[in-house]
């Protein structure tokens, strides 16, 4: 294949950014979009809320600084400053510039952008379209892509990085549709694969393919990861699926019950009660199950989200797309029972250590959205800047590929590379040896996550998280791919795909060891407190002979002066 | 069978899916596989067959993604109608079987089979590409980003509906033009060209339109419903079809084609005689020479059976025309109202 200019691998808001801005930048260049389903899939989909931006088109005296500020606050004092400003600064552009190009944004009374609060946010700056906001960008971006005529490389799935000294010469890949693999020899390569939060499995509101392809790519190929260990809960996810349920369920008056009848809450938030801040809520539903007082099925642990008291009425006209989700995916119909929920994995702050043009230390290679961490999000992210960031740093990386692209000779992938990748993949379908089912892992996985590295952490459970993610790593090595055909094989992709999930909780769970503090989503009960002095920096995961190797990386500051976090 | 040991107030249901499989690389045609699993309430169809590709066949090929309804990754059709497996309940199903306690799980029609469950989108995406399904801004690029275009809250409320739309193609497995025209534009994508047509920032609406008008394209909709029905958004589909051929019929007028004029003959048929004169109906539509070379044969065939339509003459006004012809007044002018409402939420 004749060699790339760009290969940009996956196809949600970051990538399709990415690849309308190189293509405006430079046209003369040989783009390629390649993604495991087709973009219009991708989890972007998924983000209901909005993207922040300073249009003051509601509150009038809103300005960016003000949004700078509420994102450092939010971080916890992780992100750099530096980042956030570029964040904050671009984001009224982004967002008139996808205005422009067709984004049906919800429209204010005097016709321009609507926007509305969200927590976190000093000012009402959250654009939206309905509830379908990410839906709607992603719809629009493809759109766009496809009248540029962009070259997408649909149901591909991304295996390695051609890595040679110090640079990529392009990416490994395999033809989803006719099982072949394939090189994509690149002067240049944008990851923008989402997050890794689907690592918990069940315990996750993520789509089941965040598994973190891009990173897991990355960091095999000797980039480090950085600031792993944060993740963040949403206090609210199904039982069965882990699938959230809104805010607006308890903004419109729903208790949380525990198995003996009390609203528990009054323990944890005497005033706020079911309204306190996110990790808060999160805290204490997990508290509640730990200590016995949650109820116990099939699916595991869970409480109540009651709604009952509030009417079939009300229920029906201000919270239908709730009751519609309990009945989708629970069969539970809330004006009759109350809906089964627990904490559930939501987001991802950490990903591929990347500079504010969405660099990694890899000549050749860059990293963009939930994939990457510039960082703009710290210890934790604020509702409404995840969309944000993919727009604006997947423009960035998008521009800085194509500004950078020439300084770097084609690259060329060998066939004995793509044959030993070949190897690799047919070696786990031989029989003998190969006895493990790859859907208990993923299941094991996502347990040991949730209890040893989830919203409580201590040392002694982090210690049985990395053995327990050490034992499921030999046992992966004995995972049978049980369909040996060419066509379509979801079953060796699942597999590929669990490989890299293991390759990244590894690094989660060692960097929440490390963390020795609590900030924003990372709670340590043995280290409750946050601790600027000794953990005010980014910590840095490396593969090095096979083992998480964790390192740091200081903080930007700016304007802001560390202070303590309270709303 | 299954290890869900129910320790829940729930039961569960012992249920049979009988599941389309193709495996081009082996199978000369397809067949179907029976997998029986013990279903506790609130299980979705995906999550069965999540499942079963864990714990009893790992080649069950199918595409799931978002698990939530919003990604469109899993259309298929289950008993026989194409919808979303993420969202459709086990136990709901279990009431609609044509042969109890057996769930049918096949592939969506109308796009080329892969493998299994999982047919090949690339159709639809061509179609979106030569309908040109996109935004052509007016916004001059050195303009990009620096002010918003203000639009107005009726103007949103004519495409909100419209943009529901996650691409899932359950709409395109029902459409039965396509199952006999694999060259139809399709319902999801007049939709998408509807909802680009009534956009005021977009500059290339009588482009659009004209290739719209060609073969293939909005005329052949034969109004069976069948994609509104489907819809997984319930979005009013055949509401956006009538609006682009209202819009045709507007901006590019009665004579422009054979599906505009046949419309047209319609309209004048029913205003006049409460009835279709269907003697003359091919060649208002299609001309003279049109209808003697395609016609003719089926026309000979009419006559030995007796079966021809009466000549024109002999057609008489149907009873209550009076009142019909002011009612049918009025409904024409209702008729752009209705269809902007409809698109409303």
């Amino acid at each position: 294949m004749k060699p790339f200019d760009i290969v940009i691998v996956g196809g949600g808001g970051a990538g399709l950014y990415a690849a309308m801005e190189a293509m405006k930048t430079n046209p003369a260049l040989n783009i390629a979009v390649l993604s495991k389903v087709y973009p219009n899939r991708s989890h972007t989909s998924a983000a209901q809320g909005g993207a922040n931006a300073a249009l003051a088109n509601k509150a009038k005296d809103d300005t960016v600084e003000m949004h700078i500020f509420d994102t450092i606050k939010g971080s916890d004092y992780l992100a750099d400053q530096d980042a956030v400003e570029v964040l904050c600064s671009e984001a009224p552009k982004i967002i008139r510039e996808l205005e422009n190009i067709g984004t049906p944004w919800s429209r204010m009374e005097d016709n321009t952008i609507a926007q509305r609060p969200f927590g976190g946010a000093g000012r009402p700056r959250c654009c939206y379209c309905a509830d379908k906001t990410g839906h709607t960008i992603l719809q629009t971006l493809y759109e766009q892509c496809l009248r540029k005529g962009v070259l997408f490389f649909n149901e591909y799935f991304a295996l390695n990085l051609s890595v040679h000294g110090s640079r990529s010469r392009g990416l490994i890949a395999m033809n989803m549709k006719s099982g072949k693999v394939e090189a994509f020899p690149a002067k240049t390569v944008i990851f923008a694969t989402g997050g890794y939060a689907k690592m918990y499995w069940n315990r996750s509101s993520n789509a089941a393919g965040n598994t973190g392809d891009g990173q897991a790519i990355a960091y095999r190929a000797g980039i480090p990861m950085k600031d792993m260990e944060f993740v963040q809960f949403h206090p609210t996810g199904l039982r069965k699926s882990g699938l959230l349920v809104t805010e607006g369920a308890r903004g419109e008056g729903g208790y949380l019950i525990n198995k003996d009848g009390e609203r528990f809450m009054a323990r944890y938030a005497k005033e706020k009660m079911e309204l306190g801040p996110r990790d808060l809520v999160s805290r204490s539903i997990e508290t509640e199950i730990l200590e016995g007082r949650g109820f116990d099925s099939p699916a595991g642990k869970y409480i109540h989200l009651d709604l009952r008291h509030l009417g079939a009425d009300l229920i029906k006209s201000r919270l239908p797309q709730i009751r519609e989700m309990s009945l989708n995916f629970e069969g539970v119909d809330p004006i009759e029972e109350p809906i089964p929920i627990r904490p559930t994995a939501h987001y991802s702050m950490g990903g591929i250590d990347t500079d504010n043009f969405g660099r990694t230390v890899m000549d050749g290679v860059y990293a963009a959205g939930e994939c990457a961490c510039v960082s703009v999000h710290g210890a934790n992210r604020l509702g409404g800047n995840s969309l944000l960031d993919i727009l604006v740093f997947g423009r960035i990386a998008g521009h800085t590929a194509a500004e950078e692209a020439g300084k770097f000779e084609p690259g060329s992938i060998s066939e004995e590379e793509l044959r030993e990748s070949v190897d690799d993949i047919r070696s786990r379908m031989q029989p003998s040896g190969h006895y493990e089912r790859y859907g208990a892992l993923r299941e094991e996985l996502g347990q040991t996550l949730a209890l040893n590295v989830g919203i409580f952490r201590e040392s002694s459970l982090l210690h049985k998280g990395i053995h327990d993610i050490g034992e499921l790593k030999d046992r992966f090595k004995k995972v049978r791919v049980f369909d040996s055909s060419d066509v379509f094989n979801t079953n060796l992709q699942q597999v590929l795909e669990l490989q890299n999930m293991l390759d990244l909780a590894e690094t989660v769970a060692v960097g929440a060891l490390a963390r020795e503090e609590s900030r924003g989503s990372h709670t340590r009960i043995d280290f409750p407190v946050r601790d600027d002095e000794k953990w005010h920096k980014h910590t840095l995961a490396t593969l090095v002979d096979g083992k998480a190797t964790p390192g740091e990386k200081p903080v930007t500051m700016g304007r802001y002066e560390l202070q303590e976090r309270t709303y | 069978m299954t290890e869900i040991i129910d320790q829940h107030q729930e039961g569960k249901r012992d249920v049979t899916f009988r599941v389309f499989r193709f495996n081009p690389q082996v199978d000369s045609k397809p067949y179907f596989d029976d997998y029986t699993i013990s279903a506790e309430r609130g299980i979705t169809v995906l999550r069965s067959l999540n499942y079963i590709k864990e714990h009893v066949d790992a080649t069950l090929s199918f595409r799931a993604f978002c698990q939530a309804g919003i990604c469109g990754s899993c259309g298929m059709r289950v008993n026989g109608i194409s919808k979303l497996a993420c969202t459709s309940q086990v136990w709901d199903e279990l009431d609609k079987c044509r042969e109890p306690g057996i769930i049918r799980v096949e592939p969506l029609r109308s796009l080329p089979m892969i493998k299994d469950l999982i047919v090949d989108m690339d159709p639809l995406v061509d179609k979106m590409t030569r309908y040109s399904n996109w935004v052509d801004s007016t916004m001059p690029l050195d303009e990009m980003g620096k002010k918003e275009f203000l639009i107005s809250e009726e103007e949103f409320q004519q495409y909100d509906k419209a943009t529901d739309c996650i691409l899932c193609a359950s709409c395109v497995s029902e459409c039965s033009i396509l199952r006999a025209n694999k060259e139809y534009v399709s319902p999801a994508v007049l939709l998408k060209s509807y909802r680009m047509n009534v956009d005021s920032r977009d500059g290339i609406h009588d482009l659009r339109l004209a290739e719209l008008v060609k073969d293939h394209g909005v005329w052949d909709c034969t109004h069976c419903y069948r994609c509104q029905e489907s819809c997984v958004k319930s979005i009013p589909i055949m509401e956006a079809i009538h609006a682009i051929r209202e819009d045709a019929l507007e901006k590019r007028g009665p004579r422009d084609t054979s599906g505009a004029k046949h419309a047209e003959a319609f309209m004048e048929d029913i205003e006049k005689k409460g009835k279709l004169v269907e003697a003359t109906l091919p060649i208002r539509t299609n001309g003279v020479v049109w209808t003697l070379r395609n016609l003719l044969p089926m026309a000979m065939k009419m006559i030995v059976k007796r079966r021809t339509p009466p000549p024109p003459p002999l057609v008489k006004s149907a009873k209550g025309i009076k009142i019909f012809r002011a009612m049918f007044r009025e409904m024409t002018e209702h008729v752009k109202q209705d269809h902007l409402k409809s698109h409303k939420k």
